[in-house]
């Protein structure tokens, strides 16, 4: 069952309602992938990292594995039942119904009835074993590769190996710790296909819902293991991912296999997304950087971008508008596909991580400080 | 007009048949007696003048308590966390990114540097190395200080990139406020100066805060205004306010003079028992500077009251005098008549008093128990100036002609309003007062319902709501994210284990739990720092904002944490909690909190233990009041229904003498929630100062009105000569009392204040009580038939 958070408008009339909710008792604690999230009507004014729509629905996921979801535009939110207490870093719904979660200690959480409950799918313990795996699946076939090559070829194909045993160590050494690496973002097309990223080039994809992963970094041409922070589709049906040191990958047939693009930017790269045209993609990421290929990536033009702040998500509304949200207040708009943006610093000047626009030209973002109302530049309503 | 052949009667109260032997041992030793208390006199009197405030705070907290106990253990690793002074530096007019301001602002930060007590190292403001910007660029980081390299002031570019340095500082509501319109000096201090080992002057702090910064600075800059707070600024303005207290005693005293002249037109009358009580404040002081206390905020009020003591049964005295001299006795006759009528019941009402103040040793705080003492010993010197040297100096300078005439002249209009009030006692007037008084009793319980523990108002609760400080306090709290009200949590590790992923979750999960707690504003510790620093390790993306379970990961990430929040060996880090308020609730919800939060996950790892801060010594504070309260409450009037039943033999006596005390103990705790006053420190005393002095009127009436009645009177007869006799003495000594300690009411100390308000209202309203409703209770409890026949029986 999920806490009814019955307040009108967000802030202090919470504080009021929570008054009289009684307080769950602290027991000795357990793993914080097996602490159920705490109910709280203080979800919806502390960090969200990612929101998306669930049909009409709007569903946020953030610190502490706070997931809450709103069914009247964001005027009221619910809390769902979360079995983990851990950072949440990304939530998307491949149905109306269907839904997942990630964050850190690498979860992954799976929803059937559009965000109310929730019920753990993956750990970071078990990814990792899955990657190990891969890896020594990886290590296998590379010797068996450098047996066969031509002479000539075996050095590089030498390094290739010292890098996946490096690889291997390092997945090896963090696990002895736990389950410390976080998923990022996550991605899915139905019910049963979808994808995970996250950090030191963590990659797992599923074909049944989540009952069964792969590891799919080996896909990735990522043998520095950079983070990849974001997975989008694009218009047109590409998939697109970004990550660390300006990594940028497409995939053209569903995600089955990936091509590396030329970076035009070697600092990090937070998010990508489509612009509602054909196979176009806007990249952006630290200090505004920002960046526009009409080619699924092949080509990219600097987009330029007065504000400094890093970039973390954005959104297309319905009339084509796109708006970008980032750290330090910034929310950015475009009237023009992304050609050119018009910025907007917030009086709050909180970090905002997403943005989901809403009927008219509204919009409710989510991040440092919550969740909040605004028109389209960004400012707060009332 | 008492017939002199009573005064030779039976009964317990009216003089034995031969002088007794204190009487004797006194008056025939007169000039012994003056002289030893001559050189008693100059020797406590020389210490008396010698002694010095004391605002030790560790005497205002109950030190036996587990709190404080936690608190001092780690007193040392917790130092630096709350001994600061906050000095916000306030833009009149336009905001903070002038010229102007930021050379004033660089003044003041340089001014505060060289204060003595400031450590230096911590300073913080906009001109100080410490205060960055600090940029994730595609390389790491890049940063620098706030004020740019090549900042000139005058021109409108170096202005710009000052606002954009602010604005990326992450300092805006803390160091900066969020409408730029001031800015903080932030100055940590050391609590013992770390060359010479001398412990902060605050008062001295204080005072160079005011002149040096605040005087200074906003006479050179007529555009700026200056708040200070801080623990040390608040000391210091609380020694200042004990220094107003000078003023209250000479108004105290002038106007105490002017009334007992009013009262018994007798010079001789007037100065001596006004000279004598002051004797007995002087006795006092010395006594307690010999016993190597001081005087603080609370303690400074005792010579008040036995000031007033000291007076209120000197009149009695001079009365009495009167009242012999009148039917044409010499003063040493007088005098020896008056000691005989009254040092029983001068006796009683004193002892009583030191048994009210010495019950305040229930409360374990030792500025309650200080002023237990100080009271004690100030009644016991009463005891002897006022029975023993006051009648002696009297026996030599008699009553002046004027007071006889203004005692023999009080006949005829006097003796009206007497018969007037007399009626207190008439049948048909008796059940209407009483009703009245259920009526009050009444109303009282139902306002003081309201009553609550511990300090109920914002800010500093010591000093007035409107004072400075208070005032500056607000300004702070409105313009900066900042709470007054903070609570310390102390979490204990093994050594250099303090930082260990399990520890620093366990705290992270405690201040979640805290912060979903009604009246918890917010929280920090490690495990905040810990998520923010690794947040921007990973390139400022908040979706790294959470502990990492790698340790090095951890220790990266609390490297630069402020000093408060990890002692030296790493055993123990505190978890800051800032509440809405300090209201008792608030404290008793959050600490129960804690308590069961630590009970729970207190382990080999990590303990939790409770509570430093200001918010951790008030519930410590307000946990103590409420279980000494009750105990308080019954032992003083156990104690003085024991006394009077001791000495009236007789419970009925008791029941007229206590009831009224009662009514205006519960009225008294209605106006106290009326006027948002909760039990505290300062509070809880008065209740029993009340008690104590206030059953001395009771005391009085009741002993004329028995004598009275055994002579055979009616109630009504005997209770118009009562009234005749010791009415107008009783009303005057509930004024004088009043007026004791009505100025404290102006004083900048709040709880001084308080303590005035109550007292002034318990003094008089008992006085009040024991004229006009112990008699209507005595009409109702009294059987004077069977009162006669016993004491005949008796016989």
């Amino acid at each position: 069952m999920a806490t009814r958070l019955m307040c009108k408008t967000l802030g202090a009339a919470c504080l009021g309602v929570s008054m009289a909710m009684s307080a769950p008792s602290v027991f000795a604690l357990a793993d914080i992938i097996e602490t159920p999230s705490r109910p709280t009507m203080l979800a919806a004014e502390n960090l969200l990292n990612d929101a998306d729509r669930a049909g009409e629905r709007i569903v946020a996921a953030g610190e502490r594995g706070h997931i809450i979801f709103s069914d009247d535009q964001g005027e009221t939110w619910v809390q769902g039942q979360v079995p983990v207490s851990a950072t949440l870093t990304g939530v998307d719904f491949g149905t109306e119904a269907e839904g997942w979660a990630v964050g850190h200690s690498g979860v992954v959480l799976h929803s059937g009835d559009a965000g109310k409950t929730w019920e753990l799918q993956l750990t970071g313990i078990e990814a990792a074993e899955l990657a190990i795996e891969s890896r020594q699946q990886q290590i296998e076939e590379m010797e068996q590769k450098i047996e066969e090559a031509p002479e000539e070829e075996k050095a590089d194909l030498e390094w290739a190996l010292d890098d996946l045993f490096f690889s291997m160590e390092n997945l090896e050494s963090d696990l002895e710790i736990g389950p410390v690496n976080p998923f990022l973002d996550v991605w899915f097309e139905n019910e049963d296909h979808g994808f995970v990223v996250g950090a030191y080039g963590m990659f797992l994809r599923t074909t049944d819902g989540g009952e069964t992963w792969r590891d799919w970094a080996p896909r990735l041409e990522n043998p520095t293991g950079f983070h990849l922070n974001a997975i989008t589709q694009i218009t047109g049906g590409a998939l697109v991912i970004v990550g660390e040191a300006g990594q940028i990958f497409v995939s053209v047939d569903g995600g089955e296999s990936w091509e590396k693009r030329e970076s035009p930017y070697e600092g990090s790269l937070f998010g990508a997304i489509g612009t509602g045209q054909v196979n176009e993609v806007l990249a952006f990421g630290l200090r505004g950087n920002m960046f526009l290929s009409t080619d699924l990536g092949k080509s990219w033009k600097v987009v330029p971008n007065e504000a400094g702040a890093t970039l973390n998500n954005g959104a297309v509304s319905d009339d084509g508008r796109i708006t970008l949200v980032g750290n330090g207040g910034t929310v950015l708009m475009s009237t023009n596909g992304g050609t050119s943006f018009r910025p907007y610093s917030r009086d709050d000047r909180e970090g905002v991580m997403d943005v989901v626009p809403l009927s008219g030209t509204n919009l409710l973002i989510v991040g440092e400080g919550g969740v909040k109302h605004t028109d389209a530049r960004g400012k707060n309503l009332q | 007009m008492s017939n002199p052949k009573h005064d030779k009667g039976e009964h317990y109260l009216t003089t034995p048949k031969a002088e007794p032997f204190l009487e004797r041992l006194i008056f025939n030793n007169r000039a012994l007696i003056l002289i030893a208390f001559f050189f008693l006199t100059l020797f406590l009197g020389y210490n008396a003048v010698k002694i010095q405030p004391d605002a030790s705070f560790e005497r205002m907290i109950p030190l036996e308590h587990p709190y404080i106990v936690n608190m001092l253990e780690h007193r040392n690793d917790l130092e630096n966390l709350g001994n600061f002074v906050r000095i916000a530096v306030e833009v009149e007019e336009g905001d903070i990114f002038t010229q102007e301001y930021m050379e004033t602002l660089k003044q003041i930060t340089d001014e505060v540097f060289y204060l003595n007590g400031v450590d230096r190292s911590g300073l913080k403001s906009l001109w100080t190395s410490n205060v960055r910007w600090v940029e994730v660029t595609e390389q790491g980081f890049q940063g620098g200080t706030v004020i740019p390299d090549n900042y000139d002031g005058s021109s409108r570019d170096s202005l710009e990139q000052l606002r954009q340095n602010v604005l990326r500082s992450n300092e805006v509501g803390r160091l900066i406020s969020d409408n730029f319109r001031s800015t903080i000096v932030y100055a940590p201090l050391y609590e013992n100066n770390p060359e010479t080992g001398e412990p902060l002057d605050y008062g001295e702090f204080s005072r160079q805060l005011e002149e040096k910064i605040r005087d200074k600075y906003e006479a050179q800059n007529p555009n700026i205004d200056i708040h200070i707070v801080g623990f040390a600024k608040k000391v210091g303005d609380l020694i200042e306010g004990i220094g107003s207290i000078a003023w209250f005693a000479g108004i105290t005293i002038i106007l105490t003079t002017l009334l007992l002249y009013g009262y018994s037109r007798c010079i001789t009358g007037t100065l001596v028992p006004v000279f004598t009580s002051i004797i007995a404040v002087f006795l006092q002081l010395g006594t307690l500077r010999l016993l190597g206390y001081g005087l603080d905020p609370y303690s400074v009020l005792v010579p008040f009251l036995v000031f007033a003591i000291g007076i209120s049964h000197g009149v009695q005295i001079v009365n009495a005098m009167a009242v012999e001299a009148a039917k044409g006795f010499d003063s040493v006759t007088a005098a020896r008549l008056a000691f005989r009528a009254l040092y029983i019941p001068g006796m009683l009402a004193l002892i009583s008093d030191a048994f009210g103040f010495l019950t305040l040793f229930f409360i374990e705080i030792d500025v309650i128990r200080d002023l237990a003492v100080a009271a004690g010993i100030g009644v016991a010197f009463v005891i002897l100036t006022n029975l023993v040297l006051h009648v002696l100096i009297m026996s030599y300078l008699g009553i002046s002609k004027g007071g006889v005439r203004h005692v023999q002249n009080h006949g005829e209009k006097q003796d009206r309003k007497w018969r007037i009030m007399s009626y207190f006692a008439h049948p048909g007037v008796a059940p209407i007062s009483l009703l009245i008084a259920v009526i009050g009793l009444g109303l009282g319980l139902y306002y003081k319902q309201d009553l609550k523990v511990g300090d109920l108002d914002q800010g500093a609760p010591e000093l007035r709501a409107d004072s400075r400080y208070n005032k500056d306090n607000a300004f702070i709290i409105d313009n900066y994210s900042t709470s007054a009200d903070v609570l310390v949590v102390m979490v204990k590790t093994e050594e250099e284990q303090c930082t260990q992923y399990n520890t620093l979750r366990a705290m992270d999960t405690l201040q979640w739990e805290l912060q979903n707690t009604p009246g918890v504003q917010s929280s920090a510790s490690l495990a905040n720092v810990s998520k923010l620093v690794t947040k921007a390790l990973n390139e400022g993306n908040w979706k790294w904002y959470e502990i990492s379970r790698n340790q090095t990961i951890i220790n990266a990430s609390i490297r630069e944490a402020p000093a408060g929040l990890i002692n030296t060996n790493c055993d123990l880090t505190p978890v800051l909690v800032f509440l809405e308020d300090h209201k008792a609730e608030t404290l008793k919800t959050v600490t129960e909190r804690v308590e069961e939060f630590a009970s729970n996950n207190n382990s080999d790892e990590h303990t939790f233990l409770l509570g430093a801060g200001n918010a951790g010594v008030e519930a410590a504070t307000n946990d103590v009041i409420s279980s000494a309260k009750n105990m308080m409450l019954i032992f003083v009037y156990g104690v003085v229904a024991s006394l009077c039943l001791l000495t009236f033999r007789s419970i009925r006596a008791v029941l007229c003498i206590l009831i009224p005390l009662g009514l205006t103990s519960i009225l008294a705790e209605a106006i106290m929630a009326v006027s948002g006053i909760g039990i505290k420190v300062a509070t809880l005393p008065v209740i029993a100062l009340g008690v104590g002095i206030g059953v001395d009127y009771g005391i009085y009436i009741y002993s004329k009105l028995e004598k009275f009645l055994l002579e055979g009177k009616t109630l009504q007869e005997a209770y118009f000569e009562t009234l005749r006799s010791t009415g107008k003495a009783v009303i005057f000594t509930g004024v004088t009392l009043g007026i004791g300690v009505v100025t404290w009411i102006f004083s900048p100390i709040k709880f001084q204040a308080d303590m005035g308000l109550l007292l002034f209202f318990m003094f008089i309203w008992n006085m009040v009580g024991s004229i006009w409703l112990l008699p209507a209770l005595a009409r109702f409890l009294l059987r004077p038939d069977r009162m006669v026949a016993k004491a005949r029986a008796s016989k």
